[in-house]
């Protein structure tokens, strides 16, 4: 397994918004996460992530425990998301953007830079050659030189998530991801997502709109006030009972 | 005609001291985000450094303070560098942690107000509120008339103020400027891309208190003297509306407000008719850089220079700088 969650709980002061979620996740799995409002989707994504501190449980990725690592070294060691609130870096340019997240565990650090000019040098090169490839992949290069606030929602996700593969990651977390993107998009963001899929990267999607985790998820877990309440395919928890008892309330 | 050759003089001073400070808050500021409300203290900590190292031992009588030493004033500005160095990073360690940035804001200013109060109230750490005096003129050897060696000091400033330009100038467009500035925009998503962003901030705190004290150096170098007064929490707040009035993230506009805001706010006052009670035109004075920054911030937030697009090329490794002029639509 790439990765394998168990029984995460995440407190913020009494309240448990995540109380014993497990989830494995195999290289090119996509996993779905929704439930109602407040069922702790997004906290437990933030548990994976980073964002969020872990109350209990433990998380391992390739074996080895990354529970406790702040979110920059679980981001160096291949995981990596994106929020519900778009965050391309607003004052950079759509190509900066995807540089900055391109240069590996140190490359852009302060010694690099100032003491080994020659290989920094070769690394901006070669980072910029991975962008132009993710942008005309995409077909994002014709803003390469917008500002990420100059975007419009679609483009500001697709920002966010090729920002995302400049780390070549080997689990993407998704948070929301169509939210903000204009109805005629979406299709074209399930199909990039798809093929990011294809290529190997695990992906974990926390999403409202079902038909998208219809489309893209093999596996979906339903949590309801922290806990999971059911999982399987799609098809097997949207006909599951409990589920349909949550989201009615 | 001496006389405006003093003044002259002495504005350039103030000009190449007032430089260093915006390229250190532009750096902290304009391109981490960091909000060093405390600026003010890592020069006065480079100044008294600078001073203590050459005035010779306390004699305990005339002014007491720490360090004193005989040593030459080009060791003297290394240390005081490396004060404003140290001391950036004994309080960043505890700032800038995992606290939110207008909190680390509100801690740096509490810190700069203490700082006053220590040095005043302890008076044989830096001699209290009377300061320390008497700093020896370097170089006074030199066979310079008073109004030569006036002159002479102000090209040395604006050369340190140069070198440091082109410093900052080159870490700002390298790929960890870039960082830098990722952590500004979105600190979450650069921690989620794999940047440290604590230590980053942490970097760009202590090399801003580098040239901070280096400014404070040069600055007591020149006056010979260094007391609380000259330290005020205020005096960060004038490079700040300088650095809103020219242009954040970008060194050019840090520059251009350097020169409209501390000197033509500070000095053309002088030769306006004094009028009303006495000190009335020097409270006026802030009140019109007051004017100034909140002014800037509802009519052109972006500054009289905004920062710079960097556009792409294929086949270069980073884009440069270039002049925006055209706006370019939205696709």
């Amino acid at each position: 397994m790439l990765l394998v969650a168990r029984d995460v709980v995440v407190a913020y002061g009494g309240v448990r918004a995540v109380n014993g979620v497990s989830v494995d996740l195999a290289p090119a799995a996509s996993l779905g996460l929704i439930g109602p409002n407040g069922a702790g989707k997004s906290s437990f994504l933030g548990a994976l992530g980073g964002q969020v501190p872990l109350t209990g449980g433990s998380i391992e990725l390739e074996g080895y425990e990354i529970g406790d690592l702040p979110a920059f070294k679980r981001a160096r060691r291949g995981i990596t998301r994106t929020f519900q609130m778009t965050s391309e870096f607003a004052r950079m340019t759509v190509f900066e953007n995807l540089i900055t997240a391109g240069h590996g565990a140190t490359g852009a650090s302060l010694r690099n830079v100032v003491l080994r000019r020659s290989e920094t040098r070769q690394a901006e090169r070669d980072v910029a050659t991975l962008a132009w490839a993710i942008l005309d992949r995409f077909e994002m290069s014709h803003v390469a030189d917008l500002y990420g606030a100059e975007l419009s929602g679609g483009q500001r996700r697709l920002v966010e998530i090729m920002r995302c593969l400049m780390r070549e990651p080997k689990v993407l977390l998704l948070d929301e991801p169509m939210v903000g993107v204009a109805p005629h998009l979406v299709e074209k963001l399930i199909t990039d997502l798809r093929s990011i899929r294809d290529d190997g990267i695990a992906l974990v999607i926390v999403e409202h709109a079902l038909e998208v985790v219809q489309e893209l998820c093999s596996r979906v877990v339903v949590m309801a006030l922290g806990r999971p309440i059911a999982a399987g395919s799609f098809d097997e928890v949207v006909a599951d009972p409990a589920v349909q008892a949550a989201y009615v309330g | 005609m001496t006389a405006w050759s003093y003044y002259i003089a002495t504005l350039t001073v103030y000009f190449g001291v007032n430089v260093l400070s915006a390229l250190s808050l532009n750096l902290q500021f304009g391109f981490a985000g960091v909000v060093n409300f405390g600026y003010i203290i890592f020069q006065a900590v480079g100044a008294y450094i600078a001073a203590v190292v050459v005035l010779g031992p306390s004699s305990g009588t005339f002014q007491q303070y720490v360090f004193g030493a005989r040593l030459p004033f080009g060791v003297a500005l290394l240390l005081a560098t490396a004060a404003g160095a140290v001391l950036s990073l004994l309080i960043g360690l505890f700032s800038l942690r995992n606290i939110r940035r207008d909190y680390q804001a509100a801690i740096l200013l509490i810190i700069s107000l203490i700082g006053t109060q220590v040095v005043q109230g302890y008076v044989p750490l830096f001699n209290g509120s009377n300061g320390i005096t008497g700093v020896p003129r370097p170089l006074s050897a030199l066979p310079l008339n008073l109004q030569q060696y006036q002159w002479a000091y102000a090209g040395w400033v604006l050369l340190a103020a140069g070198i440091v330009y082109a410093v900052v100038t080159w870490l700002s467009r390298s790929a960890w400027g870039r960082a830098l500035r990722a952590t500004r925009d979105q600190e979450d998503a650069a921690a989620a891309i794999g940047l440290n962003v604590t230590a980053l901030r942490l970097q760009v705190f202590v090399i801003g208190g580098a040239v901070a004290g280096l400014s404070g150096g040069l600055l007591v170098e020149y006056i010979g003297a260094w007391s609380p007064d000259a330290w005020g929490y205020a005096e960060t707040f004038v490079i700040f509306t300088a650095l809103f009035v020219g242009g954040i993230g970008n060194y050019r506009g840090a520059v251009l407000g350097v020169l409209l805001v501390p000197i033509i706010f500070l000095e053309v006052p002088r030769f306006l008719p004094q009028v009303g009670y006495p000190g009335l035109m020097d409270s006026v004075e802030w009140i019109a850089i007051g004017a100034a920054w909140m002014l800037c911030l509802y009519f052109r937030p972006q500054g009289i220079v905004p920062e710079r697009r960097n556009r792409a090329r294929r086949g270069e490794a980073a884009p440069h700088a270039a002049p925006v002029r055209e706006r370019v639509g939205a696709a």
